[in-house]
Formats: structure tokens, sequence, C-alpha cells
């Protein structure tokens, strides 16, 4: 008994630290992408809150908190109310399998956690591609009760749209499944530990450098169907606001906007992190060990790790922001046939090749 | 399709072009912003303000009442109530001055068609009130406005340079160009 309540007790702690850490990173997200495109288009960005404008997501947060709640007459209230939770709740669970730091394991009273992932399950993948699914449906339900054309325009977009890019997501991870043997986001990191050659992203053999296991198309095909996941620019036609206003969430208002949008952050912030797990080696520095081993503070190691893996998602998340600053949007038919005729058949290829080269050249 | 089509195509050639441009905006950071509150841009030396009633250096009204601005204002601004000056039957002046600035588009031509250079445009462009029947002024408000935007006035009529008094022309009431 005392050891369920000490479990459960410190899976608490490691989901509110890991919650406060998405959000802060929400947060701040929200500040980094009006200030990057900005600089990116000539412009200065949010400067009015505090210096350089650095307090404007507390000010967002607060004028969002305190605007007025409006339901549309004629929405359905219930699933009105219940698209944003559903949202903004799949957005944030994502997080529970993505180990931010190295698989350290700790023993607090005969206990054994892992301080840098909340629940390291042996289906991780799957799990958050499940998650990925229903996070969809928060889209389409608010599309669908907001009695909007807009809103239901733009639920009908977000259901085809990610639906179709969902799968070119689970096929492009398939080639790294293979490679890795096992579908726990810490064993995979693991197994890419001991260079940038040994990332995914080349799948270099242990016994030579020539990549011939290479992922680098399913990276290719992982991100850009990762952007139409997570409804950007280039592919945001779910919430296009020159044609639908605001697409699914035309209607919403205050904070249940803020938690549509912070969901589409927070699952910016998933893919990322997904995408440096899975390719680019996680919390792995890309040279051999890190330098805090090297120079004998084998106790510190952790901290390079973290670092290395926020970076590598700050990359990602930084690549978000430049395109969106960069491309405009595509076309509908566009969208579909690039989807289809494109991204699917190289995510197949893709798995048949690694498969071959898999069997002859096994790692 | 040639072989360096389709390399373009595979390597995402024109978006990396696209995103090298969008980069290279970001490290040569120069914005075109202006902080409007806290900076103000230069205004041009001709810019047409706020309107205003002038006075003489001596206090008295230029405006002789000849209602030439309301005939001139294309929108229907001015409205002038011309009355004799008591015990003076052969001057006029306005007894009554009122600009509905809501409906003036600051064309200027009031200022040319006065005979006696009694309106004035002012370089006072930051007028918004939460009233629009505050953007409807009297002669008071009008005059208060030349006080405050032309401290240099002219003499009087008579008492100008006769040439100049001929022709009825005078500068110093044009803004002048700040510092």
């Amino acid at each position: 008994m005392t050891e369920l309540s000490l479990r459960l007790a410190v899976s608490f702690a490691q989901i509110l630290a890991e919650m406060s850490i998405v959000m802060i990173t929400v947060a701040t997200l929200t500040y980094f992408e009006r200030k990057v495109l900005g600089w990116m288009q000539d412009r200065m960005g949010p400067m009015e809150v505090g210096p350089y404008g650095l307090l404007q997501p507390v000010a967002d947060g607060i004028k969002l908190f305190f605007k007025e709640d409006i339901v549309p007459a004629g929405a359905n209230k219930a699933m009105f109310a219940l698209a944003p939770m559903l949202t903004m709740v799949v957005s944030m669970i994502g997080f529970a399998v993505i180990p931010f730091g190295p698989n350290l394991t700790l023993d607090i009273y005969g206990m054994t956690i892992k301080p840098f992932v909340v629940a390291d399950i042996n289906i991780g993948i799957l799990y958050i591609l499940a998650i990925a699914s229903i996070g969809a449906y928060g889209i389409i339900l608010g599309g669908w009760a907001s009695n909007s054309k807009y809103s239901l325009l733009g639920g009908l977009r977000a259901a085809a749209q990610v639906i179709s890019y969902e799968l070119n997501v689970g096929l492009a991870l398939v080639g790294v499944l293979m490679l890795a043997g096992t579908m726990s986001l810490v064993e995979i990191t693991e197994a890419q530990s001991g260079g940038f050659w040994h990332w995914f992203i080349w799948g270099g053999r242990p016994d030579g450098f020539f990549p011939i296991h290479t992922q680098i198309f399913a990276f290719v095909v992982f991100v850009i169907s990762a952007v139409a996941e997570t409804n950007r620019i280039p592919f945001d036609l779910p919430e296009a606001e020159s044609e639908l206003v605001a697409g699914f969430f035309t209607e919403y208002s205050g904070m249940r906007f803020a938690f549509f949008v912070s969901a589409e952050y927070a699952n910016m912030m998933l893919v990322s992190c997904v995408a440096s797990a899975l390719f680019l080696g996680g919390w792995n520095a890309p040279y051999p060990g890190t330098i805090f081993e090297y120079v004998g503070l084998e106790q510190l190691a952790w901290i390079e790790h973290i670092v290395w893996f926020a970076a590598k998602v700050y990359f990602f998340l930084f690549m978000f922001i430049w395109i969106r600053a960069t491309l405009p949007r595509l076309r509908y038919d566009q969208l579909m046939r690039f989807g289809w005729k494109v991204m699917l058949p190289i995510a197949l290829a893709n798995i048949i090749v690694t498969s071959f080269t898999l069997y002859f050249f096994p790692r | 399709m040639t072989f360096n089509t389709w390399l373009k195509t595979i390597t995402f050639y024109e978006i990396l072009v696209g995103m090298k441009a969008t980069m290279s905006h970001m490290l040569h950071y120069r914005p075109v912003t202006e902080q409007y509150p806290h900076e103000k841009r230069t205004l041009p030396d001709n810019y047409r303000g706020m309107l205003a009633l002038l006075r003489y250096d001596d206090g008295t009204e230029k405006c002789v009442g000849c209602d030439l601005c309301e005939a001139a204002c294309p929108s229907r601004v001015i409205r002038v109530v011309s009355a004799e000056v008591p015990g003076e039957p052969t001057k006029r002046y306005s007894k009554e001055y009122y600009m509905d600035m809501t409906r003036c588009l600051f064309c200027g031509l009031c200022v040319d068609a006065c005979p006696v250079d009694a309106l004035g445009m002012t370089r006072e462009f930051e007028w918004s009130v939460y009233d629009k029947r505050q953007l409807h002024l009297n002669k008071e408000q009008l005059l208060a406005i030349g006080d405050r935007s032309f401290p240099v006035r002219e003499k009087q009529l008579e008492l100008q340079h006769p040439n100049v008094a001929f022709f009825n022309v005078a500068f110093k009431h044009l803004p002048q160009k700040p510092g």
C-alpha cells in the first residue's frame, strides 16, 4: 500500500514536471514563432509588452482567460465543450512516452524509477500514433459541433488531411522499427548511441560507416507528413484563414480557443520530439559519449544529454516556423495528390528497401 | 522530364531557395517597422494636417466671414455665419464658424480659397476620439488649435510691408521643418 502510494506520488510528480515543461515550451513557442516570423518578414514581432515583448505570452494568456466564452446558437453544447478538451488532453498525454533524457534509473525505497521518461512502455510508437489519431477527433468534433459552415468545412478538410497523412507517418516509422527491433522510444534512442553515424537517419551499421540502411527518405516523409498532421503552413487547409476564417475553431473564443492553439503547438512539439528521438538519435550527442564523461563528471552527463535533445527539438520547431515564413498554402487537390501519390509510395518503397537491406546486411 | 528537373524536384530545390531567402532576411535583420507611439516619422514639409483659424499678432482674428472657404469645400465641412463688426458697418467677421472634421478630407482647398490667409493647416494628426461629436469643432476650438500650432503670427495687413500687403501673401505661417 505504501509502495503503491509512493509510486503514485512519483508518477504524479513526473507528470506535473512533464506538463509544466510542455506548457512553458508552448508559451515560449507562441512568442518565438511571432518573433522569428517577424524577423524573416522584416518586421519586429511583439515589442510592446515587456522588454522586446517578452511578456507577450503572459498577456495573451490573461487576455484569453478573461474573454467572453461564446457558444453559438444551434451548437451542440456538449460536443462543443468536449472538442477543445479532447484536443488539449490528447496533445498533452502523447509526451508520456517521450524520453527527455538518458535511460537512467533511480532507486528510491526499493522502487526503480526512470526520471526522464514518464512511462517507458514497450509499444511507445503505437501509443503515439493512436494518440495522434484521437487528436483528429477533437478537430472534427469542434468543426461539426460549432454549427457553422466554415467550421464544418475546416473539420471535413482536417478529417481527410489528418487521416491521409497519419498513414504516411505510420509507414515512415516502420523502417526505424525494423532497424531498432523495438517499439519503445527509450530503446530506439539507445540503439542510436555512439555518434551521429549511428542515427537512424543514416542507419549506419556498427561494423562499417556506409549508410546502407539509411532512413533519410523516411525522415523526409515523416517531417513533411508531420507538418501536414499538425495543420501547419503550407498544409494548414483546416484553418485556412483566407478561405475559412479560422477553419474548425472559427466559433471558439476565450480559453477554448487557447486550448486549440496550445494543442497545436504541443502537437508541433510532440512530432519534433518523435522525429528527433527516432531519426536524430534523441538525447545522444553527435559524437560518441559525452564531454562530461571525458572530463570525469559521469554523474552530470544527463545535463548534456538533455541539452542535445532540446537542441534537436528546437531545431525542428525552428524549421516549422521557417517553412511557415517561406511557403504559401497548398491547394486542396495538390495536398491530396502529394499525400497519396508521392508520400505514400515513397514510404512503402522505403519499407521494402529497408527490409531487403536488413535481410542481406543484418545489423 | 530531364535529369536536372528531376534532381531539382527530389531535392526540393525551389523550396530551399525560398527558405534561403527568408533566412537571409532574418540574418540581415533590418525591420521596416516604426514603433509608432514611441517613435514618429518625420512629416513632409507640405504635410496637410488639422485645420486651424489664425490670428494677427495683436490677437485679432483674420477671418472676415466671406464664406469662400465654405464654397470651396468639396465635403461641406465648413459652416460660416457671417456678421457685421458692431459699430463698423464696412467690416465683417465670422460670428460662428464650425468645422465637422469627420467629413474633412484634408484637400486644402479652403486654405487656398481664403483671401486673407485666415485658415492654416497644422501638422497635427493625432485626433482620434471616442465620441465623434468631439470632432465637430467651433470657432474657439479652431482658434485654439491655430494659437498652439502657429506661435509666430503675422502683423495686421495694413502694418505689413506694402508689397506683401498688396498681394496679401505671407509665408511665416507655413509649417517649418522640425529641429
